[in-house]
């Protein structure tokens, strides 16, 4: 919920996983930066803690004992409880990005990963989230403005004109749509492209959104769609809504 | 003392490197008992229960390495036996391998950075905190490697010459490249390099790591060129310098995982920069060799299909 965490109760956190070691030290770094915690080791209590204690948001492991996260993820939306999930893994290949979009996860974390990074996924995904709807990345089909892109069939339309773009430039486009307002930097961005990042890697992902800006007409100056946060990376400042 | 060109990956010839990699795992499993040192060697604070916890995963860390690495050398040299009729079977093991590693170390290592992150702010704490990135990064590039292996690559005409001179860009920004005379030369005559078809991303990233090693492994005043020529059906991209050159016992193992030469102690690197160039060429169904003389410099290139 916008703003909860400054001025409402502390959020709850669930953070299912079954490496002790992560979650007795993950758990109190959480606390400190201002979630009250609650830790499960497995699928099946993560589930039952989710319907017990309805916490703001899920943090799920994806290989944890009994049922894994995708599949406490999968019986959650299948229930219709939309609250937002974050899943501690990858979202890379096609298949797993497919696999992503029907899942309906809120973000993705890779491991090992750095915990302030967490703190700072977890913060973007509960100012993002919108109570007992669908999140963005569930979304079939997106809309900006003239902008529409259908997620499932991978195509965009500015107006009436599909847009030609790379399969890159397309990953980079659902991305930026399904995380409006956040600012991306560039690292995360060339992990979301590629799966991984590099130092000279952050050119790659100028070129992408150069690419994008040409293909929608935006002005970098003064943009419509994809904003430069100086020195950082990228933000997607219009509003998105769901599309039929 | 010149190598014959390496093949593609998936049929490489994959060497029993035993004693290579064994050499490969003293570096994880020392940085995990540095660590883990460092860590019991502090003096207790009020959060002795948690350095405990931390120098133990440091060095469960460093000895998982050690011991996978070890491990699946010695499984792979058994694979190494039927090699003749399975050396596609041997790169997708040697793929699953690296995907297993990954998968074994990326629990301890985010334990550690999470455990890291709870102790309060002094040198120390990002002292260690840096040695624990550079596990994290490691992790990070096995799995990049063991990807880049089958993922599907982008493949869209790229402009040789306009790629080379971005990665020339980039690399004069790298820590003492400035003390090195880094040079570009592209031929006009008879005709420019044109394109090649491939993913410009991966093949910036394999070229550029080149060049980082021709900065690393010489000195101030020395000479790197970069160049690339039209070989009709093939475009040659070369990455030469006068740095210190190459053992010839060493010169055959540079593109290997982990490879890390005499020379690269105390050198930063994963030792995985080269086994990137080479899988990357490689996909584009291309081939990477290196001539080297100890003393004298180091050539490495690349050739790729033009079309």
């Amino acid at each position: 919920m916008p703003g909860r965490q400054d001025d409402g109760p502390r959020p709850l956190v669930l953070l299912a996983d079954d490496e002790e070691a992560i979650t007795a030290n993950l758990a109190p770094f959480l606390e400190r930066s201002g979630f009250r915690v609650h830790v499960v080791h497995d699928g099946e209590a993560a589930l039952r803690a989710v319907h017990d204690r309805d916490p703001d948001l899920c943090v799920l492991d994806v290989l944890m004992p009994r049922l894994n996260g995708r599949e406490v993820l999968r019986r959650l939306r299948a229930d219709g409880m939309w609250g937002p999930v974050l899943l501690l893994t990858q979202v890379g290949e096609a298949g797993e990005r497919a696999m992503a979009l029907e899942e309906g996860a809120d973000d993705y974390l890779n491991k090992p990963f750095d915990p302030q990074e967490l703190v700072a996924r977890i913060r973007a995904v509960l100012r993002r989230a919108r109570p007992g709807r669908p999140p963005l990345s569930a979304a079939g089909t997106l809309r900006s403005g003239r902008l529409r892109f259908d997620r499932v069939a991978r195509r965009a339309w500015l107006g009436d004109g599909e847009l030609t773009l790379t399969p890159k430039a397309l990953t980079l486009l659902d991305y930026l749509l399904t995380h409006p307002d956040e600012l991306l930097t560039r690292e995360r961005l060339l992990d979301v492209i590629w799966g991984f990042t590099t130092p000279v890697g952050t050119r790659a992902v100028d070129n992408r959104v150069a690419e994008l800006r040409r293909l929608l007409g935006d002005d970098a100056a003064d943009p419509t769609w994809i904003e430069t946060v100086s020195g950082l990376g990228y933000r997607f400042c219009a509003k998105v809504e769901t599309a039929s | 003392m010149s190598a014959p060109p390496v093949s593609p990956p998936s049929l490489q010839e994959r060497r029993p490197l035993r004693a290579l990699v064994l050499q490969g795992a003293v570096a994880p499993a020392a940085l995990g008992l540095a660590v883990a040192a460092f860590l019991r060697l502090r003096s207790p604070t009020q959060n002795v229960y948690t350095e405990t916890r931390l120098w133990i995963a440091a060095a469960i860390a460093g000895l998982l390495v050690s011991a996978v690495l070890v491990a699946v050398t010695l499984g792979r040299e058994r694979l190494a036996a039927a090699r003749t009729e399975a050396l596609v079977t041997a790169g997708e093991e040697h793929r699953r391998f690296l995907l297993r590693l990954d998968h074994e170390l990326k629990n301890p290592v985010t334990a550690i950075q999470a455990g890291l992150a709870n102790l309060p702010a002094s040198g120390a704490a990002a002292s260690v905190s840096a040695q624990a990135r550079r596990l994290a990064d490691l992790v990070a590039d096995l799995r990049k490697l063991a990807e880049l292996e089958t993922r599907p690559l982008e493949r869209a005409p790229v402009d040789v010459a306009e790629m080379l001179t971005e990665i020339h860009e980039v690399a004069v920004e790298l820590p003492g490249a400035d003390q090195r005379a880094l040079t570009l030369s592209l031929p006009q005559a008879p005709w420019p390099v044109g394109t090649i078809p491939g993913d410009r991303d991966l093949l910036f990233l394999a070229i550029h790591n080149l060049v980082v090693n021709a900065v690393k492994f010489s000195h101030p005043g020395d000479r790197i060129e970069m160049r690339a020529r039209d070989e009709g059906d093939h475009v040659v991209v070369e990455v030469a310098d006068t740095g210190i050159g190459i053992p010839g016992d060493e010169v055959d193992h540079i593109w290997d995982d982990l490879a890390r030469g005499s020379a690269a102690a105390g050198t930063p690197g994963s030792g995985l920069g080269l086994a990137l160039a080479r899988v990357v060429v490689g996909r584009h169904g291309g081939s990477v060799w290196v001539r080297s003389r100890v003393g004298d410099g180091t050539v490495m290139g690349l050739r790729l299909p033009a079309a």
